[in-house]
């Protein structure tokens, strides 16, 4: 592109060509381009975009072209094999099972755990009695720091507990069941029957995670003016009435990013997976993409196949976190009270 | 044999594999460019010491050589002693031996870039599948014609077909270091109180089970990640009823496989069985140790069908008094192709030395040194389990029954001893992931025959059918 022509064509420019770089020069040097700023522009801004380049950018954009070669992983070289990859995925009905296995988590697992957790960081922050100040239940700050206890233990321990307790010969809850006279449940292998396997799997993310989304809200809650919820109670509005329209419209934003996190972690849920259903579960019931993604590339040596499958991954989260966006915009999000 | 669950997370698994690309693409991937394909093997370009009958693969002095061994049940102090001994015999060799529990996650980075270690113990649940890296090992055909450190030519002091596990298309690459035997297990002291025999045929094996069921005890059990023990079994089984045949089909990823008569005959059995109520309920729910477990020490169940590794992984969850032996995998008839003495037997932790090593003539003498008699007892002693080295196990099995009963087996098998190369527990193409699948749903009663060997030849067609998986024709 030559200055000249664009100059010339682009009606919001009046300043010939040429002044324009002239004006933009000297405004340059009014900036005085102190040892300060070159440091600060240095250290703030090109070092971290060099990074994320290197680190982020680059590696995805590699994976990208590894998803059209015939790459095994372990070779140094790779023949380009164009859009096969894809073609033979979409035709891989394990892959695709486990793709339908982590959309259904995606679905249930946000609902149910932002469900339990806004409706428990009501009650702990303005469900309390009527009477009085606007508060929480009693001894509500028990319940919060013991509702955060299970975000504390690392995934993969949450992972190991619960396949231990659901156990089906020496497990806590056959025990529990079997004792309160369910004989049915006499070694019930939850993990192992298709019917319950992939609920009980969800069960154990929601235990994980309800606590960490619980202390999100109670603190989004606490930023809300307790005035809002006085004149709302002189209103007449009861605590069910309050939730759904003044808590919720007040703390959209929060929502909005809780529901982005947690349906990223449900299309993954690697880790939970390793430890509850290593091997895909009952029929692959349990079975995610990271998990078929990981033995593809490590088991079966298919590192170029693993690759197409990362990038439908990471275009299926994309296309969630754009979806959680557009439903948030089309109840109205932003236009009103949010902000 | 060493299941562990993963703990790596989508993004540890991506930063990996792409920290790998990066290598590739600043070193290799220039370097291929200029030497074409990049898969012919290309030997090592270190100078090479002095060949004599003390030092058969000229290991030059000074050297250091880089051992990577999987740490799973049998640790890695007994390559460690190996290396004391290169050491001791190479003067001035230096040897470093550094554990591993996942090689193909900790070592993928370093065959794309060209410097893999010397030598590397390729075993566990994150092994390298042998069929992706095969063009780039070092054969061991000299490793094996050269004389050990006392004397014998090492050939010779092998026990019979150990070397077959690791030959592909005719090429020697992987030296299988331990000797598995795959058996049915019990207690013989369990089974001595309650005058049980130990079956021979399926029919015998459904007759145990209603005995079992009069004490109270189920008859077989499985853990989820272990579901296909049964199918080694079932293998076993079939192939000592129906011969090479069954053997050939199954390695060389026949269509209808699955389908042929001895092996329909044995899912027949192991279905009588299960519909009979005889298998422990809740295995695809259960952890396979946990399950072990319920048979080694809490003993709810009689029978299961494994590898020898089987005493030494439980051997801290195992009922005091509780004489751990082995029997042949049951026939299907009287009129099979081998005894029911005939025995399934290979061998496992594959150690392989690439080609493309700093320092393969090191790699190899560590081979050596591990295939010493001092070596090989060593092992023996403190790890409860043969090597592939003849005559290492005194007839005592060095108090345990388990090994006794092991050499026993192998003795009165003669050489009835057979195994094959694709399936588990090679599991050459990694289908064991699918199969567990299928095996668990079976298992539990989920399935009946004819969906089961639907699903395995599901399984096998999808790896037949896939031109980009490179195949090893079997004969």
């Amino acid at each position: 592109m030559t200055t000249l022509t664009s100059g010339g064509l682009t009606s919001g420019v009046s300043a010939p060509p040429g002044g324009l770089r002239r004006i933009g020069s000297a405004r340059w040097r009014r900036r005085n381009l102190t040892f300060d700023k070159i440091t600060f522009f240095l250290v703030f801004l090109v070092i971290p975009v060099a990074f994320y380049i290197a680190f982020v950018v680059s590696p995805f954009v590699q994976a990208a072209y590894f998803s059209l070669t015939d790459w095994t992983g372990f070779s140094p070289g790779m023949n380009f094999i164009g859009l096969s990859n894809y073609a033979k995925l979409f035709a891989d009905s394990t892959f695709l099972q486990a793709m339908g296995n982590n959309i259904l988590m995606a679905i249930v697992v946000p609902v149910v755990t932002l469900g339990v957790a806004m409706f428990f960081a009501t009650l702990v922050t303005v469900g309390g009695s009527t009477r009085g100040n606007v508060k929480g239940l009693r001894s509500s700050s028990f319940y919060r720091v013991v509702s955060f206890f299970p975000y504390v233990i690392p995934a993969i321990v949450i992972g190991l507990i619960w396949s231990q307790i659901y156990d089906p010969s020496a497990g806590l809850l056959n025990g529990i069941l079997t004792r309160l006279g369910l004989e049915q449940f006499a070694s019930f292998a939850w993990l192992g029957d298709p019917r319950t396997a992939r609920w009980a799997v969800m069960f154990v993310i929601i235990w994980g995670l309800v606590g960490f989304y619980m202390v999100l809200f109670i603190a989004a809650i606490k930023g809300i003016p307790a005035e809002v919820f006085e004149a709302a109670r002189i209103d007449g509005a009861g605590r069910f009435r309050t939730a759904i329209s003044i808590t919720i419209p007040l703390i959209r934003e929060n929502v909005q990013t809780a529901f982005i996190y947690i349906g990223i972690l449900a299309l993954d849920a690697f880790v939970y997976m390793a430890a509850l259903e290593p091997g895909g579960g009952p029929d692959n019931t349990t079975l995610v993409m990271a998990q078929q993604l990981f033995t593809t590339a490590f088991t079966k040596g298919q590192f170029g196949y693993a690759c197409a499958m990362g990038v439908v991954l990471a275009v299926i989260t994309l296309a969630y976190a754009g979806l959680v966006f557009a439903v948030n915009r089309f109840f109205g999000g932003k236009s009103e009270v949010g902000e | 044999m060493d299941i562990n669950v993963k703990p790596l997370g989508r993004r540890d698994f991506l930063r990996g594999s792409l920290a790998a690309a990066a290598l590739a693409a600043t070193g290799t991937l220039g370097a291929c460019a200029t030497s074409g394909t990049g898969t012919s093997t290309q030997t090592s370009s270190a100078p090479a010491g002095q060949v004599s009958d003390t030092n058969p693969f000229g290991v030059q002095s000074g050297t250091a050589v880089e051992a990577v061994i999987f740490k799973g049940g049998y640790g890695i102090d007994y390559a460690e002693f190996a290396g004391k001994q290169v050491e001791a015999k190479q003067q001035g060799v230096t040897v470093k031996v550094t554990p591993t529990t996942k090689v193909a996650q900790t070592l993928q980075p370093r065959f794309v870039a060209g410097n893999p270690p010397d030598v590397i113990d390729n075993s566990g649940a994150g092994l390298i599948g042998v069929n992706t890296i095969r063009d780039q090992l070092a054969e061991l055909n000299d490793v094996v014609e050269a004389k050990n450190y006392e004397g014998t030519v090492i050939k010779d002091t092998l026990y019979e077909g150990v070397m077959d596990p690791g030959t592909f298309d005719g090429k020697f690459i992987v030296l299988n270091y331990v000797l598995s035997v795959f058996a049915i297990w019990y207690s013989a002291s369990l089974f001595e109180q309650n005058g049980w025999t130990v079956p021979k045929t399926y029919e015998e094996m459904l007759a145990l089970g209603e005995e079992a069921k009069g004490k109270g005890k189920y008859l077989l059990g499985w853990g989820k990640e272990a579901a296909t023990y049964y199918q080694t079994m079932a293998i076993g089984s079939a192939i000592k009823e129906g011969g090479d045949e069954v053997r050939l089909a199954l390695d060389n990823l026949k269509p209808g496989c699955w389908s042929l008569p001895p092996l329909q005959d044995v899912f027949n059995g192991l279905k009588k069985i299960i519909d009979a109520g005889y298998m422990k309920p809740g295995g695809s729910g259960t952890v396979f140790t946990a399950a072990q477990a319920q048979w080694s020490e809490a003993e709810d169940f009689i029978l299961y069908p494994s590898g020898s590794w089987i005493e030494n992984e439980m051997k801290d969850q195992t009922k005091s008094g509780f004489k751990m032996t082995g029997a042949p995998e049951p026939v299907v008839s009287s009129n099979s192709k081998m005894p029911w003495e005939a025995l399934h037997s290979t061998a496992g932790e594959g150690y392989i030395v690439p080609s493309q090593g700093k320092n393969v003539a090191g790699g190899k003498e560590f081979l050596r040194a591990m295939l010493s008699q001092e070596a090989a007892v060593n092992f023996a002693k403190t790890k409860l389990a043969s090597t592939i080295v003849k005559g290492t196990v005194p007839a005592d099995g060095f108090g345990s029954t388990a090994l006794q009963s092991q050499i026993k087996m192998l003795e009165t098998a003669g050489s009835n001893i057979f195994s094959w190369t694709v399936l588990n527990p090679a599991d050459l193409y990694g289908m064991n992931t699918d199969q567990l699948v299928v095996w668990n749903t079976f298992l539990g009663g989920g399935s009946s025959v004819a969906e089961l060997t639907e699903g395995l030849q599901k399984i096998t067609d999808k790896v037949a059918n896939d031109d980009s998986i490179k195949k090893v024709q079997v004969s």
